[in-house]
C-alpha cells in the first residue's frame, strides 16, 4: 500500500532571530553538515515512504535549493518522489497559508488521485530518528482516526507544546496547546497520522469556521478530542528535539560533541542524508589543534578549536581559537581572532585578531532582548568583522554588514546592522 | 570525443592494496579513489561519454562508479560504460594488453559516432583540460597526439620516453629506457582520430604503443605530442602511491586537492563531520568525513570513518575506511586497508627496516592487508606485509622485519 507524506516547512522560525532571517527554519544548518529538514526527509525514505510533499511560504528559496529535486534521498523518481508546495493562485481557494491546517486544506488536490488511507503529517523543524512504520502500525491496531506521536517533556517545559492526556490504550482524553500548566507531560511532536477521508472531512469543516486559526494544534485536535474522535496519542520514546530558540539550537548542536551524542549519526542502518558539496577532507596544518569538536570535510585547521561546531570549508588561520561555538560554511577566521560562545553564518569573514565574545554576559541584546541574552553572540551571514575588533556578549552583527557599519568596538548587547539588515 | 579509461590493471606491485580491487579503485587522498581524478577532468573537460575497461577485480570499481552521478555521467543516451571481457561463440579470451580492450569493444565504442577517441589511464593523479589537447590535436591535423610531461633522468627507466622536434612532431618512442636523450614522458593519454585508430586494431595488437602508435609512427604519419606542465603522479609502485598522498600535506603541496573551479569528485560517503575527542591531536594531516579521533595523528591521511582510539598515535601513515587504531597502539610508517584492528597496545612499523633488497619496494613500509586483526599487544616489523583477513593464531605476538602473513579467505576456520 502506498503512503504519501506532508512535511510543514513554513515556519518563521522568528526566536532563531539571524539564522532563520533569511531561511525558512528546516533550512537552519545544524550538526556540522546538515539541514534541520535533514532528519524528517531522511525519517521518511528510511521508513520507506517515498512520495512527499514539502509546504513552504516562508523564504523557501534555501529550503528549495537545498532539496532540489530530491536526490540524496533517493527522492528523484519517475513516479512520487519530492515535490515543493509552495501557495498559489488559482485555486478556488487560494492564499497564503493561515495555518498549519489550512496548509493541507489547500494542497488536498495532491490526495485525490493517490491510492493510499492515510496521511502522515510531519514538521520539518525538529531533530529525531523516527520509524513510522511503528507508528502506522499502533493507528491501525487501535483503529484510530488520527494518531498523534507524543514525547514525554519536563513539566517546567509543558507551556511550549500542545499537552495531550491519554488513557492507558493511548486514547487521547484532552488536549490543551501551551498550558500555563499540565498534570501530563505528554507533548505532541508535531507527527500526525490521519485517515485520509475523515481529514479531508475535518479540513472542509474546519475551513468553515469563522473564528478558526486552522492550526492543527490550537484548532483542530482540540476540537477533535472534545467532541469524542477517535483521537490517539503513540509514545515516541527516543531523543526528539525542538530547536526553537537561539539557546536551544545551541545547545543541541553542542549536545552532538558529547562522548555519548544523543542520536547516532554514522549509524549506517538509518543514513541522516544530506546535500553535500564536493569538498576534500580535513586539512590539520602544523600547529592546528581541535579538541572536543565536530569539523567536516572542507576544513583548513591551523589554529585551535575547542567544543565547537566546524561546517564544511571553515579556515581558521594560525594562532585564531574557536571556543564553544558554531561556525557555519565557509566562515574564514583570520589570524589571532578570537570566537567565544558565537554564532558565526556562512561566508563570515572574521578580521585578523579580532575578539568576539568577551566580558559580561548579563547585558541582553538591545534589539532582542528576549531571545538573546544568555550570553551568545550571533554574527549574520556574510558579515565582515573587521580586524582587531572587540564585540561583546549577547551582541548581535547583522548579515552583509561591513567594516564601515562598525564604528568601533562593539558592547555587551550591542547592534550592528546595516543597509542589508532586515530588523 | 569519447573517453575510454583503462582500469583493468592489478598492479602486482600494490600488493595486497591490489589483491582485491584494481589499481584505479585503490583509495587516495583520504576520500577518493584514484579513478576518480581522471573521471573528473572528463567531467570538467565536458567529455559526456565515457566506456571504463575492466578486467582485474572489477567489482569495487563498478560499485564505486556506478551510474556516474558524481560525475554527471548518469544523463539520457550516454554516460558511462564498463566495458569487461566478455565470452562469444568463437573467442574466450581475457584482455591481452591495451590495444586488445580495446579491439574486444570497438564496435560498441564506434557506434558512439566520435570523430575522436581519447585514451586515458585510471591509474593517475592530475588535473587536466583535454580541451586544450583536442585544440592543438585539431589544430595540427595529428592522427594521433601523445600527452607528454618532463620526467627526472633517474626515472626515465619506469616510463615509455618521447623525443619530439620542436614542432611537437613526435620523432622516437623508447619503452623504459636505463638511459635516454628524452626528457619527456608519455602520460598514457593518447587522442587518437577514430577511423585510424580502427584500421589499426584490426590486425589485433596487444600493446597500444607497440601496435599502434609505433606503426603509425614508421609509417610516417602525424604522431604529436603535447606537453603538460602541471602535476602529474602515476601511482603504480608502493613508494610512488605512498609519496603522492604524503605530499598533499605538506606545507605547500605540488597538488592542491581543494579547487573549487576543478573540483575533484566523487561518490559521497554520507558520514558525519569529523568527531574530535576530548585527548585529540591532530597535525599536518588529512582526515575525513566519519573519523573518530581521540589520539595523537602526525603527518597521516585517514579515511572515512577511520579511529584512533585514546593514547594511540599514528605517524606517517595511510589508514583506510573504517580501520580501527585501537587504545595506545602505535602505527608509523605503515598502510591499512579498510576494515583492518590494530588491538590495544600493538605497534604496527616496529625495529628497523630490513636491509634486504628485496624489499626495497616497500620503502621501509608496513603494508596492513583489509580486515586483518593485529591482537593486542602484538609487534609488526617494518617492511612486513600482512595478508587480507591473515590470522594470527598459533603465531608469535612478534612479526620481524621484512616477513609476510598470507591472506586468508573470510570463511576459513568458519566452515
Amino acid at each position: 500500500m502506498s503512503r504519501y507524506a506532508f512535511i510543514l516547512a513554513g515556519g518563521l522560525g522568528s526566536r532563531l532571530c539571524l539564522l532563520s532571517e533569511r531561511r525558512a527554519k528546516p533550512a537552519v544548518p545544524f550538526g556540522g553538515k546538515y539541514r534541520i529538514i535533514d532528519f524528517t526527509l531522511s525519517n521518511c525514505v528510511n521508513s520507506g515512504i517515498f512520495d512527499i510533499g514539502v509546504l513552504t511560504q516562508y523564504r523557501p528559496l534555501s529550503l528549495n535549493q537545498h532539496i532540489g529535486l530530491g536526490r540524496p534521498w533517493d527522492l528523484d523518481r519517475n513516479r512520487g518522489g519530492v515535490q515543493l508546495l509552495q501557495p498559489s493562485l488559482g485555486s478556488i481557494q487560494s492564499d497564503w497559508y493561515q495555518g498549519t491546517a489550512d496548509a493541507i486544506y489547500q494542497n488536498l488536490i495532491h490526495l485525490q488521485r493517490r491510492r493510499i488511507e492515510q496521511v502522515l503529517v510531519l514538521s520539518g523543524d525538529h531533530v529525531y530518528k523516527m520509524d513510522y512504520n511503528l507508528l502506522y502500525a499502533f493507528h491501525k491496531a487501535s483503529h484510530a482516526a488520527v494518531t498523534v506521536a507524543v514525547t514525554e517533556v519536563p513539566a517546567e517545559s509543558v507551556s511550549s507544546f500542545g499537552i495531550l492526556e491519554a488513557d492507558r490504550a493511548g486514547r487521547v482524553t484532552g488536549f490543551q496547546e501551551k498550558p500555563e500548566k499540565s498534570d501530563s507531560r505528554l507533548a505532541s511532536m508535531g507527527v500526525y497520522l490521519f485517515d485520509r477521508d475523515s481529514l479531508v472531512r475535518w479540513l472542509a469543516e474546519d475551513a468553515e469556521l469563522l473564528d478558526s486559526g486552522h492550526d492543527f494544534g490550537k484548532d483542530i485536535l482540540p476540537r477533535l478530542v472534545a467532541r469524542g474522535e477517535h483521537v490517539y496519542a503513540h509514545r515516541f520514546k527516543d531523543y526528539w528535539q525542538d530547536v526553537g530558540t537561539l539557546d536551544s539550537y545551541y545547545q543541541t548542536n553542542l549536545d552532538f560533541l558529547a562522548a555519548r551524542p544523543p542520536l547516532d549519526l554514522a549509524d549506517a542502518d538509518w543514513v541522516i542524508h544530506t546535500q553535500s558539496a564536493a569538498r576534500p577532507p580535513v586539512y590539520f596544518e602544523r600547529g592546528g589543534m581541535a579538541v572536543r569538536s565536530f569539523v567536516a570535510n572542507g576544513c583548513r585547521i591551523a589554529g585551535g578549536v575547542e567544543h565547537s561546531m566546524l561546517f564544511p570549508g571553515v579556515t581558521v588561520e594560525s594562532g585564531a581559537v574557536v571556543r564553544d561555538s558554531i561556525v557555519m560554511q565557509d566562515v574564514v577566521v583570520g589570524r589571532g581572532a578570537v570566537l567565544d560562545h558565537a554564532i558565526v553564518d556562512k561566508d563570515v569573514r572574521v578580521g585578523a585578531g579580532a575578539l568576539l565574545g568577551h566580558g559580561d554576559s548579563g547585558t541582553p541584546n538591545r534589539a532582542c532582548p528576549g531571545h538573546l541574552s544568555s550570553g551568545l553572540l550571533v554574527v549574520g551571514k556574510g558579515a565582515m568583522v573587521p580586524k582587531d575588533v572587540r564585540v561583546g556578549r549577547n551582541a548581535r552583527i547583522g548579515a552583509f554588514v561591513t567594516e564601515r557599519d562598525f564604528g568601533g568596538d562593539v558592547p555587551a548587547g550591542g547592534v550592528v546592522d546595516g543597509p542589508q539588515s532586515m530588523h | 570525443m569519447v573517453g575510454l579509461v583503462l582500469a583493468g590493471g592489478g598492479g602486482k606491485a600494490l600488493s595486497v592494496l591490489t589483491a582485491e580491487r584494481a589499481v584505479s579503485a585503490v583509495p587516495f587522498g583520504g576520500k577518493y579513489r584514484v579513478i576518480d581524478f581522471v573521471l573528473s577532468n572528463c567531467c570538467h573537460s565536458e567529455i559526456t561519454q565515457i566506456g571504463v575497461l575492466t578486467q582485474h577485480a572489477p567489482a569495487s570499481l563498478h560499485d564505486h562508479i556506478g551510474a556516474g552521478r558524481p560525475w554527471g555521467f548518469d544523463h539520457r543516451g550516454g554516460g558511462v560504460e564498463m566495458l569487461q571481457p566478455y565470452l562469444t561463440r568463437s573467442e574466450a579470451e581475457w584482455y591481452q594488453g591495451t590495444a586488445h580492450a580495446i579491439a574486444r569493444n570497438w564496435d560498441r565504442i564506434e557506434a558512439l559516432g566520435a570523430a575522436r577517441v581519447l585514451v586515458l589511464s585510471g591509474d593517475q593523479v592530475y588535473r587536466m583540460d583535454y580541451r586544450r589537447m583536442l585544440m592543438v590535436h585539431q589544430r595540427r591535423g595529428a592522427t594521433v597526439t601523445l600527452a607528454v610531461t618532463r620526467v627526472l633522468p633517474q626515472e626515465s627507466r619506469r616510463f615509455g620516453m618521447v623525443q619530439f622536434d620542436r614542432e611537437g612532431r613526435v620523432t622516437r618512442l623508447e619503452e623504459k629506457p636505463r638511459r635516454t636523450e628524452a626528457t619527456h614522458a608519455s602520460m598514457g593519454v593518447y587522442l587518437f582520430e577514430t577511423a585510424a585508430l580502427g584500421e589499426l586494431l584490426r590486425d589485433r595488437p596487444a600493446d597500444l604503443v607497440a601496435g599502434v602508435i609505433e606503426p603509425l609512427l614508421k609509417a610516417g604519419e602525424a604522431v604529436h605530442a603535447h606537453e603538460f606542465t602541471g602535476y602529474w603522479e602515476d601511482v603504480g609502485t608502493v613508494a610512488s602511491y605512498y609519496r603522492a598522498n604524503l605530499e598533499l600535506i605538506a606545507p605547500a603541496p605540488r597538488f592542491e586537492l581543494l579547487n573549487p573551479r576543478w573540483p575533484v569528485l566523487t561518490r559521497d560517503e554520507e558520514r558525519p563531520p569529523v568527531h574530535l575527542g576530548e585527548h585529540a591531536d591532530v597535525e599536518e594531516s588529512l582526515v575525513a568525513n566519519g573519523c573518530r579521533v581521540s589520539g595523537r595523528v602526525r603527518r597521516s591521511v585517514l579515511f572515512p570513518g577511520a579511529v584512533v582510539e585514546r593514547g594511540a598515535e599514528v605517524t606517517d601513515s595511510i589508514v583506510y575506511p573504517d580501520t580501527r587504531i585501537g587504545p595506545g597502539a602505535k602505527v608509523d610508517r605503515a598502510i591499512l586497508d579498510k576494515h583492518a584492528t590494530v588491538g590495544a597496545g600493538a605497534v604496527v612499523g616496529w625495529g628497523d627496516p630490513p636491509h634486504d633488497p628485496a624489499h626495497a619496494w616497500l620503502d621501509g613500509l608496513t603494508l596492513i592487508g583489509k580486515d586483518a586483526e593485529i591482537p593486542a599487544g602484538a609487534r609488526v616489523g617494518r617492511g612486513v606485509v600482512i595478508g587480507i583477513h591473515a590470522g594470527f593464531d598459533g603465531l608469535p605476538r612478534e612479526i620481524v622485519a621484512g616477513s609476510a602473513l598470507p591472506s586468508r579467505a573470510w570463511y576459513e576456520g568458519r566452515v
